[in-house]
C-alpha cells in the first residue's frame, strides 16, 4: 500500500502542485478579494480592506434594480443556450457531412470552417464589423440595398433583443462550431466501416446510417463536446468585447455575464476588481452547477466506468 | 510520506507567500535630499552633481501620452525637456544623461489611462503620465501620481504664467498633481458654402451667439431648412461613442449643472438633461441628425461627412481644424486626401456652443490635459531607494522645462489646441517664430524634429495661427466637466440616454427616468450623485 501511495504522489505530484498553484489558489483570491474593496489595481491599499458580502449586496441589488444588468443575465442564457446547440449540432452536422464525401474534398471543407479559429480575433471580429455595420459601409446592407431589396441601412446589432443576440451567437458559433467537427470527425473515423459499407448493402440511406449507427456510436463524444463548449462559451467574451466595444453591437444586449466581469475589472471608469470578483464568483458557481447538472442528466459516470477485461 | 506531503504543501504556501511579499517591503527613507531654489540651472546642477556622487551616470525615464494624432509633442515635449537638461550638466561639466527609453504614445486616452492603471501597481507604468485632467483625482486618490504643490511652491513665477483654471483643473483636495499640458475650445463649426446656399448670414454671427441671441432653436431652423432644401443631407453632426466631453456641453447651454461644490456629489440636473435629449430626440425624429450617429466610425463616417459638406452644423473641437488637413478624410473626386488650410478657412464659420434657450448663455467645454509624474517615477534607476527625492524633483523639472512656453507653442500650432501658458500664447503670434517653426530651425532635439516634420510642414501656416488666436476668446466661456472619481460611470449613463433617444427607442421622458433608475441602482453611485429637479412640464422645442 505504501509503495502504491509512493508512486501516486510521485506520478500526481506535478499535477496536484499545477492545479494547486493556478485554479486554487486563485479560486480562493477570487472568492477573498470579492469580499473586500478592491478597486483600480490597489493591492496595498485594498487587499486588508474586508468588507463581507458587501460586493455580493450591491450585486443583488443592480440585479434587482438596473435595466442593463437584467439585459446582461438574460443575454447570457440565450447567447449561452443557442451558441452551444449551434457548437455542438452544427459540429455534429458538419462531421457527419464529410464523413459521407470523398476524404480530399472533406479536409478542404473542414479547413474552411477551421479558418476562424485560426484568425487573429481582432481581425476576424473587424471582418464581421464590416459585414454588419448599421451604416451604408456595412457590406450586408450595401449589398442589400444594390439589390434592391431594403432602400434604407438597417442597424442589425442595434435592433434589440434579437438583432444584436444575432450577432453575437453567429460570430462566436462560426468560430466554435469547428470543434465540435474536429472531435466528432475524429469519432466517426474510429468507427468500423465495416458497419457503414454493411448497411449500405442492406439499403440503409446516409440518414439512417447517421442516426442508428454513427450517432449512437459518439455519444460519449457529444457529451464531451457539450460539457466543455457550455463551460466554454459561459466564460468567452473577447469577440463579444470588440462587438460591443467599437458599437457594433447593442451594449446591454451584447454583455455576456463574463462579460461584465471583464469590463467591471478592467472597464475605463472606475476599475472595481472586489465586485468584478463577485460576479466571478456567481459566474464560478454557475458553471458548476451547469456543468454538474450536464453530466448527470447524460450520465457521465458510465463513460467512466472501469474497463471491464483483465486489470 | 504524510511528512514529505506536509513539507511540500508548507513549500508552496511559503513561496506564495514569499512572491507576494516581494516589492511589498516599506521603502527606505531616502538619504538624498534636495532643496529646490526656483532657479532652474542651479537646481539641475545640483541635482546632476548629487547624481554624480552617487555614481549615477544614466538616469531613464519613460514618457506615455495619448490623444488625436497630431498631439505627439505629449510625449516629444519630454524628450525635449530631457535634451535641455542634459546639455545644462555637459555645460556645466556633470557627466550624466537622461535617457528617455519610451515614448508610448496612443489613440484612446480612455484606453491609455486603462492601461497606467493596471500597469501602475506594478511599476510598469510610464514615469510621465499625459491624460485628461478627469482621470485626475483617481490617480492621486490612489496614490499613484505624484503630489508636486511643495515642488512647485519653489517655481511659483512658472506656475502664474498658466492660466488659473487650468492650474486649479490638475489640482485635488487643494494639492497639485500636475501641470496643464493643452486645453481646448470645443466650438460649433457651421458649413458656409451650405448657409450661402440656403441663405443664412453668418455675418455677425458669433455675437449674436455670444449674446445668448442665437440659440439651439435656431440652429434647428437652418438645419431644418438646409436639409428640406436639399443643401446638405444632415443638418448637424456629433460625436459618436460618448457623451463626455462634447455634448455634456448641452447641460451647460440649458443652465445646468453636473457637480454641486457644497456637498461634493455630482449632480443629474433634470431640467437641463432633459431639454438636452429633446434637442437631440428631436433632431433625430427629423431626420436632421442620424439615428445612428453614436455608432458611426470617425473616419469613414463623421469626418468625411463634415468635411465634403455633407451637414450644416458640426459639434467639434479645434483640434479638427489641423486633424481634417493632416487625415485624408476628403474623398470627393477620388483619392482621399487632406483639406488645404484655404479649404478649411474658406469652407468652415466657427462659433461657441450656443445657448440652449433665450435667457441663457453660450458655452464651451474644455477638458485640458495634464503631464503626471508618476508616484514610482525613476524606480528603475541605480539606488532609488536613496536617491528616490532627487529621482523625483528631477522628475517636476523635466515637466517644468517641458512646460517651456516654445515647446508648449509648437504642440498648439501643429495640433490646434489652445496654449496653457502666456508666453506661448504670445509666441504662437510672432511671425518669425512661426516660420523658423516651419522651417524647423529650432533648437529641438533631432529625433523630436524627424518625428514632427511631417505634422509641421502640413500644419504651420499663418491661416493656424490665425485661428488658434481667434478661438482663444472661447476659454472665457469655458466649462469644465467635473473632477470626481465617479463622473466617467455617470457620462456612461449620460451615453446610453442619448443613444436611447436618437434611435427612437425612448422618448425624453424614458430616457431622463433611465437615467435616475440607472444611477439608483448602484448604491455607490446613489451616494455619490444628487438627483435635482424635475422634467419641465409643457416645454417647447424649437422656440420663437
Amino acid at each position: 500500500m505504501r509503495g502504491k501511495v509512493r508512486d501516486l504522489s510521485f506520478f500526481l505530484s506535478p499535477m496536484i502542485i499545477m492545479v494547486f498553484l493556478f485554479y486554487l489558489i486563485p479560486l480562493v483570491m477570487t472568492v477573498y478579494i470579492s469580499m473586500t474593496r478592491m478597486r483600480n489595481w490597489n493591492v496595498d491599499r485594498y487587499l486588508t480592506e474586508f468588507v463581507g458580502l458587501y460586493n455580493y449586496d450591491r450585486l443583488f441589488y443592480m440585479f434587482q434594480h438596473d435595466p442593463t444588468f437584467k439585459a446582461v443575465v438574460l443575454t447570457t442564457l440565450v447567447f449561452v443556450g443557442i451558441t452551444l446547440m449551434i457548437n455542438v449540432f452544427g459540429g455534429l452536422a458538419l462531421a457527419l457531412a464529410t464523413f459521407f464525401i470523398n476524404e480530399k474534398s472533406a479536409s478542404s471543407y473542414r479547413l474552411l470552417w477551421l479558418l476562424p479559429r485560426m484568425s487573429p480575433i481582432a481581425v476576424y471580429s473587424l471582418v464581421w464589423y464590416y459585414f454588419f455595420h448599421g451604416s451604408e459601409i456595412g457590406t450586408l446592407n450595401s449589398v442589400l440595398m444594390h439589390l434592391g431589396l431594403i432602400s434604407e441601412p438597417i442597424p442589425w446589432g442595434q435592433v434589440i433583443p434579437w438583432g444584436a443576440w444575432s450577432i453575437i451567437i453567429f460570430v462566436n458559433g462560426l468560430v466554435g462550431v469547428s470543434f465540435g467537427m474536429i472531435v466528432f470527425t475524429s469519432a466517426l473515423n474510429q468507427i468500423p466501416r465495416e458497419l457503414v459499407v454493411a448497411a449500405r448493402v442492406d439499403g440503409a440511406s446516409s440518414w439512417q446510417i447517421s442516426r442508428r449507427i454513427l450517432i449512437p456510436m459518439i455519444k460519449w463524444h457529444l457529451l464531451y463536446v457539450l460539457t466543455w463548449q457550455f463551460l466554454s462559451l459561459l466564460t468567452t467574451y473577447p469577440h463579444l468585447f470588440l462587438l460591443v466595444q467599437w458599437d457594433l453591437v447593442n451594449r446591454d444586449y451584447g454583455t455576456t455575464l463574463a462579460l461584465y466581469v471583464f469590463n467591471t475589472a478592467f472597464g475605463r471608469g472606475e476599475q472595481d476588481q472586489g465586485l468584478a470578483a463577485a460576479a466571478a464568483v456567481i459566474l464560478s458557481i454557475i458553471g458548476i452547477i451547469g456543468g454538474f447538472v450536464t453530466l448527470k442528466v447524460l450520465k457521465f459516470e458510465r463513460m467512466m466506468r472501469r474497463p471491464r477485461g483483465d486489470f | 510520506m504524510r511528512a514529505a506531503a506536509l513539507w511540500l504543501v508548507a513549500l508552496v504556501i511559503f513561496g506564495v507567500i514569499a512572491s507576494g511579499c516581494i516589492g511589498g517591503e516599506e521603502t527606505k527613507t531616502s538619504s538624498a535630499e534636495v532643496q529646490l531654489t526656483g532657479d532652474f540651472t542651479k537646481d539641475a546642477v545640483e541635482i546632476g552633481k548629487i547624481l554624480e556622487q552617487n555614481g549615477v551616470k544614466e538616469v531613464k525615464f519613460s514618457a506615455w501620452g495619448s490623444g488625436d494624432p497630431n498631439s505627439v509633442m505629449r510625449v516629444y515635449g519630454i524628450v525635449e525637456a530631457a535634451r535641455r537638461i542634459n546639455k545644462i550638466w555637459a555645460d556645466n561639466g556633470i557627466n550624466v544623461k537622461i535617457v528617455i527609453t519610451d515614448t508610448h504614445y496612443v489613440a484612446s486616452f480612455q484606453d491609455a489611462y486603462k492601461e497606467y492603471l493596471s500597469k501602475q501597481p506594478l511599476g510598469q507604468a510610464g514615469d510621465f503620465f499625459v491624460n485628461s485632467y478627469a482621470f485626475l483625482p483617481t490617480l492621486a486618490d490612489e496614490g499613484y501620481i505624484l503630489d508636486i504643490t511643495d515642488y512647485a511652491k519653489a517655481y511659483q513665477s512658472v506656475i502664474d504664467d498658466f492660466y488659473p483654471s487650468l492650474i486649479e483643473a490638475s489640482k485635488y483636495n487643494g494639492k497639485l498633481y500636475g501641470l496643464p499640458q493643452d486645453t481646448e475650445a470645443r466650438p460649433l463649426y457651421i458649413r458656409k458654402d451650405v448657409a450661402a446656399k440656403i441663405g443664412f448670414d453668418l455675418n455677425g454671427l458669433d455675437e449674436k451667439v455670444k449674446n445668448g441671441e442665437f440659440t439651439w432653436s435656431d440652429i434647428y431652423y437652418w438645419a431644418k431648412k438646409a436639409k428640406d432644401e436639399g443643401a446638405a443631407e444632415w443638418g448637424l453632426i456629433h460625436r459618436k461613442g460618448s457623451a463626455h466631453p462634447d455634448l455634456i456641453q448641452f447641460i451647460f447651454a440649458f443652465g445646468g449643472r453636473l457637480y454641486d461644490p457644497n456637498t461634493g456629489k455630482l449632480v443629474v440636473d433634470v431640467p437641463a438633461v432633459y431639454k438636452w435629449l429633446y434637442v437631440e430626440w428631436k433632431f433625430a425624429r427629423d431626420g436632421l441628425l442620424p439615428e445612428d450617429i453614436m455608432s458611426w466610425d470617425w473616419a469613414k463616417q463623421i469626418h468625411p461627412t463634415v468635411v465634403e459638406g455633407r451637414t450644416l452644423f458640426d459639434i467639434g473641437g479645434t483640434w479638427y481644424w489641423t486633424e481634417w488637413q493632416t487625415k485624408q478624410y476628403y474623398a470627393k473626386g477620388g483619392t482621399p486626401r487632406g483639406l488645404k488650410p484655404e479649404e478649411v478657412k474658406e469652407w468652415f464659420y466657427y462659433t461657441l456652443f450656443p445657448a440652449g434657450e433665450k435667457g441663457e448663455k453660450p458655452v464651451t467645454l474644455s477638458q485640458p490635459f495634464v503631464w503626471m509624474i508618476n508616484s514610482k517615477a525613476g524606480q528603475l534607476n541605480p539606488k532609488y531607494d536613496e536617491l528616490k527625492d532627487v529621482y523625483h524633483k528631477l522628475a517636476f523639472l523635466m515637466l517644468i522645462k517641458a512646460s517651456d512656453p516654445d515647446i508648449n507653442a509648437i504642440h498648439s500650432v501643429i495640433s490646434a489646441h489652445l496654449p496653457v501658458r502666456k508666453g506661448a500664447a504670445k509666441l504662437i503670434k510672432d511671425e518669425k517664430w512661426l516660420n523658423d517653426l516651419k522651417a524647423l530651425n529650432l533648437d529641438l532635439d533631432p529625433a523630436v524634429k524627424d518625428n514632427i516634420k511631417d505634422i509641421v510642414q502640413a500644419t504651420v501656416n499663418p491661416i493656424n495661427a490665425e485661428f488658434l488666436a481667434n478661438v482663444s476668446y472661447m476659454l472665457e466661456y469655458t466649462h469644465l466637466a467635473p473632477a470626481h472619481p465617479k463622473y466617467p460611470a455617470l457620462a456612461d449613463i449620460f451615453k446610453e440616454a442619448v443613444d436611447k433617444v436618437l434611435r427612437g427607442e425612448m422618448n425624453p421622458d424614458e430616457a431622463v427616468n433611465y437615467i435616475i433608475q440607472k444611477v439608483n441602482a448602484d448604491p455607490e453611485l446613489k451616494d455619490a450623485v444628487e438627483i435635482q429637479g424635475e422634467i419641465p412640464k409643457d416645454w417647447k422645442f424649437p422656440q420663437g
